[in-house]
């Protein structure tokens, strides 16, 4: 079966007075119907501007100079670098929809939730005005607002953080998509309201098959949601796999140092952190060879000079270097032991508890 | 920002950050000149004022014709080629009172512009540095200012002073005119004092003349300058406005807005003698605006990528 | 003589059962709508907390945004002068401390803040920014001076040639590495750390947290640790306070507090965490807490974690305020029911 969504050598230059930045360079993958695939990455490694250019929302001066996104999982996948306006304005919000990092601004402060969210189907043509309108308030209750029907008056300043970003969720999801794309969604939010939305986005996920994209940061954000993880650096694919093992088993020295530099919540104290020297490169003046050798512990001549190619080190596994960790591991153990960290297995699990969630306990606080 | 590495030396310890060369040296200031040397308009507001300033400083030592002396030539002579401006009413060459204006326009407007700056940085500073009652009543004070005409104030203050000397007329129009500036200050001290490096210099034991001085001020800087540059022309305009009005310098200063008053009482008989001054005065006000507005633009933080 | 080998640091006790710096009730509150005939309301940022920082020691402070950590650290650092209680630091009360006694006591007690592009100020030379507090206190002229910057910022992980560049021309580890250094530079015992790696990207986090480990180990150290991330706070504290809505929730040692939480709050918190290992996280399975923290401006009554609990019983919970109280050797926690979840 084809897949849902698939991006073939895809390039999104930025043309600048001193230069060309290439934030995205050359990047191929594919989703799956009903998929979650994170993509990770620091600030300027490209996972943004990847998630902009599938819904051709490039800021200017930026432009997709080559490549395919081809999209549509049953009969003729079309490719959305090629759309017309129109077409385009179809696709997004219909097809394709996006929630992003800070809900606040993506909600216009004056109108009322409820029309926002009606607004978001009267856009396209799926649903008609009397259909939309009896939609709002199911759509608030699948996201969790609490008395969906008395909150469709209120204004987005009355609404908390965490509420804001499930009504953004509910406009995102109000056309039915095949596919939500989240852009740092919980960044924003508080550790235990990051908790909710994300088991509201895996809920979501199984009740309507709605595959997702994940973009951020934290990789243990992806560790809970995802199915694959594509991990990226300076606007390329570093490594890309099924996420068990992309975290048992990485192979690109980027993803195995980025797992050891984070302190872990089941780790004990004072075991020290690996810490991969220097800055992410500078965009407009990326380093010869492979883009990450001027941090890496592991690198080879060959890395200073030659680009590895992303190739398949596994099972449904690519990594993009000429070491692997696997040989790094064995010819130079001194430089992995001196980073290693002793991870103990976690002795209390937390969660062994029966959790309560009903929605309207009495004193509970609507937010 | 650019950051290179300068050497690919493996480092494994925290050290390893400073490996890496940091950008171009490329200050604030810098950027802000390069910025306003690409604004046409402004440069030209700039060439025009460097020119005041030399003719300013020439005719303190040079001028055609002695400013003062009378009967040079036809009473209400027309150009030519030993009065290229002409003569006005009691024979004086308007050149020489042309250059010597330039010397009372530029004296006003940046003697107001220095003084009336001063107050307004100073009660602008105290009142958003330490709110509370100070603010209060420096806030109450200008809002009071505000409402007296400033026309009357300058008269006031004229009369009582009971003299017309230029500094005097300088120190009457800067008591009215440091109202924006503080107001711009207070605005700006009371963003800035919640920034958090006031609050780091706080904890590291700066006093707050410290505070003031090195950390709000210097951040203010930019607005300060702008507001200052506008305080320049309007100076002038005012000084010649009053000079119009017979409270300016007194006669026989080459006042241009003395000399506007002069020569309108005879505009249909001799227009040169009005329009001269006036149009040297427009020339000079425009210039200012433009270079005010270019400085602006550029050291708005706003425009700064 | 470097500042390693001074006599300050040579005689500053490490002993993690004395306190340093003591808290007692401090409560700090920003009244808002406040008229000129008085009235009005306010947010109640901190709001009755005790606790100690001992000599040595990390002690981690750790909440959700609006829990008031960062105010409660402001606070001890007197950068915001308590509403009421006492921070009792070396013996001595700062509560009522103003003016020149004040600032004096500033050269012992030092902040780290959590924006570097914020806390730097931008017309300033990172050699200038470092070397004030030295300026302030009059403590070196000249080449000393320079020398001890110097030092600091080689010490920090800074390239001493930069001394002359913009805080604009670093990056951002690079600048919490020069507001790490302008703390030290006045060899401090006490720093308070208000989430200082939050803005950094990922992989330059560890660099600033092992700076701060290696800081303490050399200079004797004693640290505020304030942080929403309870992963670095586990990595870094001997102590963990919890806080909600102003009040602390729970206090131990680390090991505890991670290990065997007894309040409800803390329990909650932890089990939010995502942990990056997908295995462990197949099989995890938070305890979602309901809604999000209330306003400060009029906190629940009773116990204010009641409105979001998941074993709040009532009216108990509701109407008597839990004492923060030991509950096993040490293990400090203000809840009618700890450890039942």
């Amino acid at each position: 079966m084809a897949p849902l969504l698939q991006v073939e050598d895809l390039k999104t230059h930025f043309h600048l007075r001193d230069g060309v930045v290439k934030a995205v360079d050359g990047i191929t993958f594919h989703v799956d119907k009903g998929e979650t695939v994170g993509i990770v990455g620091e600030s300027g490694s490209g996972k943004s501007i990847t998630s902009l250019s599938i819904m051709r929302l490039v800021p200017e001066p930026g432009r997709i100079v080559h490549g395919r996104i081809l999209f549509g999982a049953n009969g003729q996948p079309k490719d959305v670098v090629k759309m017309t306006d129109e077409e385009i304005r179809d696709f997004r919000g219909s097809d394709v929809s996006m929630i992003f990092q800070d809900p606040m601004t993506s909600l216009n402060p004056v109108l009322r939730i409820g029309f926002q969210v009606r607004e978001a189907m009267s856009a396209h043509d799926r649903f008609s005005d009397e259909q939309s309108k009896s939609r709002v308030v199911p759509l608030l209750k699948k996201v969790r607002i609490p008395g969906a029907a008395d909150r469709t008056k209120a204004f987005p300043h009355q609404f908390s953080g965490g509420m804001r970003q499930r009504v953004m969720i509910a406009m995102g999801l109000s056309n039915e998509p095949s596919l939500l794309i989240a852009d740092e969604p919980t960044t924003a939010l508080d550790v235990t309201v990051q908790a909710q939305i994300i088991e509201l986005l895996r809920d979501l996920n199984r009740e309507m098959g709605t595959a997702i994209i994940l973009i951020t940061h934290n990789l243990a954000v992806v560790a809970s949601i995802c199915t694959r993880v594509i991990v990226m650096y300076a606007g390329r694919i570093v490594e890309e796999g099924y996420t068990r093992d992309i975290f048992k088993n990485p192979q690109h020295p980027y993803t195995w140092s980025l797992l050891r530099s984070m302190p872990r919540l089941d780790a004990a104290r004072h075991s020290k952190l690996l810490t991969i020297s220097g800055l992410p490169p500078d965009m407009s003046n990326p380093p010869p060879g492979c883009k990450f050798h001027p941090r890496c512990r592991f690198r080879v001549d060959r890395c200073l000079e030659e680009e590895p190619p992303l190739g398949e080190v596994g099972p449904n596994q690519f990594a993009r270097c000429w070491v692997l960790m696997r040989n790094a591991l064995v010819t130079q153990p001194e430089k992995a032991a001196a980073a290693e960290v002793p991870i103990p297995p976690l002795t209390a699990e937390p969660a062994q508890i029966d959790q309560r969630s009903e929605p309207d306990r009495p004193g509970a606080v609507k937010a | 920002m650019a950051t290179a590495p300068s050497d690919y030396v493996f480092q494994d310890e925290f050290t390893a950050d400073s490996t890496y060369e940091v950008g171009e040296a490329v200050s604030l200031w810098k950027d802000a000149w390069r910025r306003l040397t690409s604004n046409y308009f402004a440069l030209f507001g700039l060439a025009v004022i460097v020119l005041l300033l030399l003719v300013a400083i020439v005719s303190q030592f040079w001028t055609p014709y002695p400013t003062w002396k009378q009967g040079i030539g036809p009473t209400y002579g027309g150009p030519s080629a030993a009065h290229p401006f002409g003569l006005d009413q009691v024979g004086r060459d308007i050149l020489s009172r042309l250059m010597g204006g330039a010397a009372i326009a530029l004296a006003v407007g940046l003697g107001t512009a220095l003084l009336s700056s001063v107050i307004g940085i100073a009660l602008g500073l105290l009142a958003g540095f330490y709110r509370g009652w100070v603010d209060t009543m420096i806030s109450l004070l200008i809002n009071v200012w505000y409402g007296i005409p400033d026309l009357l104030v300058v008269m006031l203050f004229v009369v009582i002073i009971n003299s017309r000397e230029l500094k005097w007329i300088i120190v009457a129009i800067s008591i009215t005119a440091w109202l924006n500036m503080a107001r711009l200050v207070r605005g700006q001290t009371l963003a800035l004092r919640e920034r958090e490096f006031v609050e780091a210099a706080r904890s590291i034991g700066t006093r707050d003349v410290g505070l003031l001085t090195r950390h709000i001020l210097p951040n203010a800087l930019g607005p300060i300058i702008v507001q200052a540059t506008y305080l320049i022309p309007a100076a002038i305009l005012f000084e010649a406005f009053l000079s119009f009005l017979g409270l300016g310098a007194p006669p026989p200063e080459p006042s241009w807005g003395a000399m506007c008053a002069e020569g309108y009482k005879s505009l249909q008989l001799a227009a040169h003698v009005t329009l001269v001054p006036a149009f040297a005065l427009a020339i000079t006000l425009i210039a200012l605006n433009a270079f005010g507005d270019g400085l602006r633009d550029a050291l708005d933080p706003r425009m700064r990528r | 003589m470097t500042l390693e080998t001074s006599p300050e640091v040579e005689s500053r006790v490490v002993d993690k059962q004395l306190a340093l710096v003591s808290v007692e009730d401090v409560t700090k509150h920003f009244p808002i709508g406040a008229g000129l005939l008085g009235g009005g309301s306010a947010v109640r940022a901190v709001d009755g907390v005790s606790f100690e920082v001992r000599a040595g020691e990390t002690l981690g402070l750790v909440g959700e945004s609006g829990c008031g950590k960062s105010t409660l650290g402001r606070v001890i650092a007197q950068l915001h002068p308590a509403t009421s209680g006492k921070v009792i630091f070396q013996g001595q009360d700062l509560v009522p401390m103003r003016g020149e006694k004040l600032r004096r006591m500033r050269q012992e007690l030092q902040m780290i803040f959590q924006d570097p592009y914020a806390s730097l100020n931008p017309r300033m030379t990172v050699g200038e920014i470092i070397g004030e507090p030295l300026k302030n206190f009059g403590l070196a002229r000249g080449k000393e001076r320079s020398n001890r910057v110097h030092e600091v910022m080689r010490t920090c992980g800074l390239n001493p040639n930069f001394l002359n560049r913009y805080p604009h021309e670093f990056s951002g580890g690079q600048r919490q590495r020069i507001g790490i250094a302008r703390a030290l530079v006045l060899n401090p015992t006490f720093i308070v750390a208000d989430e200082p790696i939050s803005a950094l990207d990922v992989s330059i986090q560890a660099q600033i947290v092992n700076l701060m480990e290696d800081l303490q180990n050399r200079f004797k150290l004693t640290y505020l640790f304030i942080a929403h991330d309870l992963s670095v706070v586990r990595h870094l504290s001997d102590r963990v306070a919890v806080m909600y809505l102003g009040k602390i929730m729970e206090i131990a040692d680390s090991h505890s507090i991670y290990e065997n939480p007894l309040h409800p709050y803390t329990k909650a918190l932890l089990s939010s965490i995502p942990i990056p290992d997908p295995d462990l996280e197949a099989k995890r399975q938070p305890i979602l807490l309901q809604g999000e923290i209330p306003s400060p401006v009029n906190p629940p009554s009773g116990c204010r974690f009641h409105t979001r609990c998941p074993i709040a019983q009532f009216p108990i919970c509701s109407e008597q305020v839990p004492p923060l109280e030991s509950k096993v050797d040490g293990h400090l926690a203000a809840c009618h029911f700890a450890g039942q979840l």
